[in-house]
């Protein structure tokens, strides 16, 4: 590379000057040729085409734009609202438009307040979203700064002040688990979009009812084509396909008696739900303690969030899906049923109760609540006594096959099907799930301590209340529902939507009723362990106690219940209907850390109840009889023999 | 220190050529009116924009002071150095598509751009103690020049790049007065050669291409480019929309409007008139260059300052021809016009080359 030239090829600088000029000359014709036909290309589309480029520069400024349809509202059975659109303004950015980000961000700031939760969730949108599309900065704009920043406007462009539907629930917290909540559409929900027109949506159904009938609550987004001018503000509506408005809901949920159960826990933790056995209608739902779900539509703050998850109640979780418990006594009703109908026992014969159980060559017993036993007791008065021998015998008698089979029957171990999104399935004992779940074989013992709804169980209180409105329709299971009904537009009637057809469990009825018989003497005969309940009440009730106890704790029972972690707190729990004749509410409530069964759970289920048919019974008036308060509930209930845990 | 600056800028100022000068300065101008409005009164893009014509002009005032002969001395270092740094890209190099930029803090550098100047410096450096018109061993040896920064670059990916490299060291090559038998056979040899390298290119570039010959088949994704660009430009009309009353650009139907499609913008809003005089002046400033090559006073700066003048009309040809759909899209600014930071450093820093050529010219001329 660096050899010198070659001799016989000299360099010569004049010669190399004149080529170099011819080139140059060549170069600068070749390039003024192609400027100019490139000109003309130019020429070509700008004046001769210009036409055909000009009318479709025109039909370019007609933008598609979503329509947003209202929300379908929610109702309860009386017409009470529930869940409600109301306007409000939200504040947007559109980033591409917005010059300096950072000082428009500063300048807004000294007009509207902006959280530091706010901000975060707006840069978080922002990154996802693409620059010359609206982020919402502020959800919910105050009266005054909407005024401020209407009269400062003209120093933010590409900020705009949009009014909206927001969702309100007028009555806080007291559906909290129920009707749920929506809330701000976030990067998982529009991927689950994809490319559909939903994208244009800002709330979304996040938990509850909101979202287990989001499809029908969100109606269909329309689209209208607008004219803009130059600088993108709309001219006027070209043409539209209107959006079609979300789907109303009733609810079979009454408020006043959502109202009662919620302040018959007091300060207690827990979960009740009330339903009418004759169709599978949920008429009370609390799952205690509650919280706002006002906090999460336009994103909730960090502080507030912290709060909840923190707090050792757990309020978020709602107990009547998730809420999974060991039965306890209230399994008996189901035992006993299962050994009637499993032909293992017939409703009058009867075992003898000694206090102590044995299996044969175990030296250890599994105990009964009554140090002495019961005696002699029939499947009646196993029940209205609780009587664990009765049971232990009974389970060892079917074996644990035989007893998954019926328990899968009565609807345990599987989701009842509510119209809500997540239930749990809860656990019916079983050989092979102890297997799967411990690795551990299964012992017979483990059959006795499953008789009396001990061990492995895992049961829900909706499924509890499933259960109990089976026994209360004479075997005969309805569908449990929130909604009932549905309407499409507000000048539409009231549609109701269909249920399946009720499903039989038990084949022969009287086998049925000898339980209900066994449930009513729980609370009305003489040694019944719930009989404090049936005080001054008028109307007959039917019932059974229980008690579940996770962590056997000695002494310290004087803990306050709510600095105990939900898995550590023992339940009081309670099942019933009434009136016993012609039962029209089934209800099952489990109290955490209850103390003693009937004396906390027990009278939750009686204030449901007497709000419920009292008020039905004297049908005119808007307002519980005044006897219902004074209504004497012993605040010193016989202590349940039940409580005390089987071994 | 201050009195030191003063005189060197008086002599650079004794020294200049004022038509080239003011030329740049109109485009330059041009290009911040032009911004002002794609940017939608965005001042951001504005001066950013002109921060980086003040480095480019101080940069350009800097080069045309080292006279020729000094750059050719440094002229193999300087190569060396920039295709050095073409690793460097491979390995910690970033980019939205493909790797293109070093982050330096301050600055990206794109050594890809740095090539644009020193290829031709490194072609004319050799040709210049080569005998001419160029023999077969001496076009090999300029091959490799041109080739292996070409072939790094190309696979970056950054074709247009590449091309405006490979361009710059063809066109010493042609000033250089290689034989016309031969430059019909490389052409020859380029277009049977085509098939091949069509199936090197990335995805993205085959996509470019296939919608170049159809942009209607894909009017969603690729072609939807150049049919807003088509659009903007051709309602432009005559006399265009109006400074700022360009539709296309401020509803956004123009993708890019500030970077590779600020011709478009201007297109639209100042229409034909407006195009034809940007074009005279970019074909001003093409010619004021040859001119002053012809008049250099040696080989190597004649065969340099005339490379560079021929490189940036590929510019102007290549991004005017793409917005309008005549080519296909590639990645190519319209010269000082498009935003964009480092080919505006790089060309202005050619054209101080230029200036320094013209500074140092013949005396008997």
């Amino acid at each position: 590379m660096m050899r010198g030239p070659r001799r016989q090829q000299m360099k010569n600088p004049h010669v190399e000057a004149d080529q170099f000029q011819r080139r140059a000359a060549i170069g600068f014709l070749g390039i003024a040729v192609a400027m100019m036909g490139l000109s003309f290309g130019y020429f070509r589309l700008q004046v001769l085409q210009h036409e055909e480029f000009q009318t479709r520069s025109e039909a370019n400024r007609i933008k598609p734009r979503p329509i947003v349809p209202a929300r379908g509202l929610i109702f309860d059975r009386n017409g009470k609202l529930l869940a409600d659109n109301v306007p409000a303004y939200r504040l947007e950015i559109v980033p591409e438009q917005a010059g300096n980000l950072e000082q428009t961000l500063a300048a807004l700031g000294q007009l509207v307040s902006i959280s530091s939760d706010e901000l975060e969730q707006f840069n978080a949108a922002r990154r996802v979203t693409r620059g010359f599309r609206p982020v919402s900065l502020k959800l919910r704009l105050s009266e005054e700064e909407r005024d401020r920043l209407a009269v400062n406007r003209y120093r933010f462009p590409g900020v705009d002040v949009v009014p909206y539907l927001t969702r309100r629930y007028p009555y806080g917290n007291l559906f909290a688990h129920v009707v749920g909540y929506v809330g701000r559409v976030d990067a998982g929900d529009l991927e689950a979009m994809g490319d559909s027109k939903d994208t244009a949506l800002t709330h979304v159904g996040k938990s509850g009812l909101e979202k287990s009938y989001e499809t029908a609550l969100r109606g269909e987004i329309g689209y209208e084509n607008v004219e803009q001018n130059v600088e993108g503000r709309v001219l006027r509506v070209i043409n539209r396909d209107p959006a079609k408005p979300g789907a109303d809901l009733q609810l079979s949920i009454d408020v006043d008696l959502q109202r009662v159960a919620m302040e018959a826990f007091g300060e207690l933790d827990g979960a009740a739900v009330a339903v009418d056995p004759r169709n599978g209608e949920v008429l009370a739902m609390v799952s205690l303690p509650m919280f706002d779900p006002n906090l999460f539509v336009n994103g909730i703050s960090h502080v507030d969030y912290n709060m909840l998850t923190e707090d050792l109640s757990r309020p978020l979780f709602d107990r009547n899906l998730h809420g999974a418990t060991v039965p306890g006594s209230t399994v008996k009703p189901f035992m006993g049923l299962a050994g009637l109908e499993s032909g293992m026992r017939r409703p009058e014969d009867k075992i003898l109760s000694t206090g102590e159980f044995h299996l044969p060559g175990v030296k250890r017993g599994f105990r009964d609540a009554h140090a002495g036993g019961h005696g002699w007791v029939d499947l009646r008065e196993s029940i209205a006594q609780s009587v664990n021998t009765y049971y232990y015998k009974l389970a060892v008698d079917m074996g644990i096959q035989r007893v998954d089979e019926y328990m899968d029957r009565y609807g345990f171990g599987r989701p009842t099907g509510i119209d809500l999104i997540g239930e749990s399935p809860g656990v019916i004992p079983s050989p092979a799930w102890k297997r799967k779940r411990f690795k551990q074989e299964w012992f017979l013992g483990d059959t006795v301590n499953s008789g009396i709804g001990q061990g492995y169980w895992l049961i829900t209180p909706m499924q509890l209340a499933q259960g109990t409105a089976t026994l209360a329709d004479g075997g005969l299971r309805q569908q449990l529902h929130l909604a009932r009904a549905m309407r499409h537009g507000f000048q539409e009637s009231w549609q109701p939507l269909p249920q399946p057809a009720g499903v039989r469990i038990a084949n022969n009825a009287s086998n049925v009723r000898a339980v209900q018989e066994g449930m009513e003497g729980a609370v009305n005969g003489p040694h019944g362990t719930a009989r404090a309940i049936a005080v001054g009440a008028p109307y007959l009730i039917a019932g059974k106690t229980g008690t579940a106890q996770r962590v056997s704790r000695k002494g310290n029972i004087s803990l306050s219940p709510h600095s105990l972690p939900l898995n550590q707190r023992h339940q009081a729990l309670f099942i019933a209907y009434a009136p016993a004749d012609n039962p029209t509410i089934a209800v099952a409530v489990v109290v955490e850390h209850g103390g003693f069964g009937a004396s906390t759970a027990a009278p939750i289920a009686r204030k449901i109840m007497d709000a419920w048919l009292i008020k039905h019974t004297t049908p005119m008036s808007g307002v519980l009889p005044e006897t219902q308060g004074k209504t004497p509930l012993p605040p010193d209930a016989t202590l349940d023999p039940d409580e005390e845990p089987a071994q | 220190m201050i009195a030191w600056l003063r005189d060197w800028l008086l002599e650079f100022l004794d020294k200049v050529d004022w038509p080239l000068l003011l030329a740049l300065s109109a485009v330059m101008v041009v290009s911040l009116i032009v911004q002002h409005s794609a940017g939608g009164g965005d001042s951001h893009v504005v001066i950013a924009q002109g921060a980086r014509f003040v480095a480019g002009i101080g940069g350009m005032v800097l080069l045309s002071r080292v006279s020729p002969a000094r750059l050719r001395n440094w002229t193999p270092i300087a190569f060396a150095l920039t295709l050095a740094l073409m690793p460097v890209v491979f390995a910690i190099g970033s980019g939205r598509s493909a790797r293109l930029w070093i982050n330096l803090g301050f600055f990206y550098l794109q050594p890809g751009e740095l090539l644009k100047l020193t290829v031709p410096m490194m072609v004319a450096w050799y040709l210049h103690r080569s005998p001419l018109p160029p023999n077969w061993r001496t076009l090999a040896v300029c091959a490799l020049i041109i080739g292996i920064p070409v072939v790094l670059i190309i696979k970056q990916p950054d074709l247009g790049t590449g091309m405006l490299v490979a361009a710059s060291g063809a066109f010493t090559v042609f000033l250089a007065g290689i034989a016309w038998w031969r430059i019909g056979l490389f052409a020859g040899l380029g277009a049977s050669a085509l098939p091949v390298a069509w199936q090197f290119l990335m995805p993205y570039q085959k996509d470019r291409i296939l919608t170049f010959i159809n942009p209607e088949s894909d009017p969603l994704r690729t072609g939807w480019n150049i049919i807003q660009s088509k659009i903007a430009i051709g309602s432009g009309g005559w006399f265009g929309k109006g400074w700022g009353q360009g539709s296309q650009a401020h509803l956004d139907f123009l993708p890019e409007h500030t970077t590779d499609f600020a011709f478009s913008v201007l297109s639209e809003e100042w229409g034909w008139i407006g195009v034809s005089v940007v074009f005279a002046l970019y074909l001003f400033i093409v010619g004021r260059c040859l001119w002053i090559a012809a008049n250099a006073r040696d080989g190597y700066s004649r065969l340099l300052a005339g490379a560079l003048a021929m490189t940036f009309s590929v510019y102007v040809l290549v991004n005017g021809a793409m917005i309008a759909g005549l080519l296909p899209v590639v990645g190519v600014p319209m010269p000082l016009l498009s935003y964009g930071g480092t080919s505006a450093v790089s060309l202005l820093a050619g054209f101080g080359i230029v200036m320094s050529v013209r500074a140092h010219r013949k005396f008997m001329s």
